[in-house]
């Protein structure tokens, strides 16, 4: 099958390839799977005060069409609002790569990323919240690891 | 394919079908197909040798990988493949698939032949117990379509384990080269 020119550009020159810390309280994590093709994608996004991302990095072991549209996602992340990043759907994706009909998973599972990056970042954020708002004493909070 | 691989071969339909047994299957048939022997016939009559050995040659592709060989008995018991509809790996899972692929990708960098070879093992074991639970379940599920369908993420897991062999592939015959 042919490979549009934008997904083997994508997939010559990986844009954003690499990890950032997953503990780290600014970043989110979004790792998905396609059961369909055994691909797996990592992409992750860091997020400053004003909920704007100013980094994201992906790591993909799949299919070029995979390796492109998380590639392709990570350069459109990067100075979006999180509210901005979740507008992303896979069908600009596609349209982007030109992707053939069978490699629209590809772009469905760089959207899953993306959410589940956000969804990731969000969690450990209200978490945070949380823990500010209801300060636990350490000996309390061991206690309640130890159960 | 109008007829699943265990048909066309003449098996019977089991996850742990004898290969064995398919191989030689294969090759008596291919032999009783082949061209040669079609030679003076009707063309009607070597085209449809010609369709059946095809038929015949995927149908051995099939059974060989098990991958292929779990979605032709899914597919058997009315279990569509939609991707859209088979389910999420869990994120264990996940995680230990992006951490495999890392490691070989390292020993890959590192050109580091044995550690390659290690991890090829390790994960051939774990592909050969994940068949070895497939069999009994396959069997007890019947061709029971929600039954089968309990079995999507394992037949899921096979599959990333394949996508991994893939790039295992890849990167022995770099090492070799």
């Amino acid at each position: 099958m042919a490979y549009s020119d934008k997904v083997v550009e994508h997939y010559e020159n990986p844009r954003n390839v690499g990890t950032l810390d997953k503990n780290d309280p600014a970043v989110g994590t979004g790792l998905v799977g396609a059961p369909a093709c055994g691909d797996v994608m990592r992409l992750q996004i860091k997020v400053d005060d004003g909920g704007v991302i100013t980094d994201a990095k992906f790591k993909t072991f799949g299919c070029g069409s995979a390796i492109a549209s998380s590639s392709l996602a990570t350069e459109w992340l990067k100075g979006k609002t999180l509210g901005e990043a979740e507008t992303i759907k896979n069908t600009q994706i596609v349209e982007e790569l030109n992707l053939p009909p069978v490699k629209i998973h590809c772009s469905v599972l760089a959207e899953d990323a993306i959410k589940s990056a956000i969804a990731d970042f969000r969690s450990k954020q209200a978490a945070r919240r949380a823990l500010g708002a209801e300060p636990v004493a350490a000996d309390t909070a061991a206690a309640h690891a130890g159960k | 394919m109008t007829h699943d691989p265990f048909t066309v071969l003449g098996l019977e339909p089991r996850f742990d079908v004898d290969l064995a047994a398919a191989e030689v299957r294969h090759r008596e048939l291919s032999r009783a197909l082949h061209p040669d022997r079609y030679q003076g016939k009707p063309a009607a009559e070597r085209r449809m040798a010609l369709e059946r050995a095809i038929e015949v040659n995927a149908a051995w592709r099939a059974l060989r990988d098990p991958v292929t060989r779990a979605e032709a008995l899914l597919a058997a018991g009315g279990v569509e493949l939609d991707e859209r509809a088979e389910p999420k790996a869990s994120p264990a899972l996940l995680m230990e698939m992006m951490e495999l692929q890392e490691e070989l990708a390292e020993v890959r960098g590192k050109r580091d032949a044995a550690g390659l070879r290690r991890l090829g093992e390790a994960l051939r074991t774990r592909e050969r117990e994940l068949c070895a639970r497939l069999a009994p379940a396959f069997a007890a599920a019947r061709g029971d379509a929600a039954r089968l369908r309990a079995l999507l993420p394992a037949v899921g897991e096979l599959r990333y384990l394949r996508r991994f062999f893939e790039a295992y592939a890849a990167a022995e015959e770099e090492l070799a080269a």
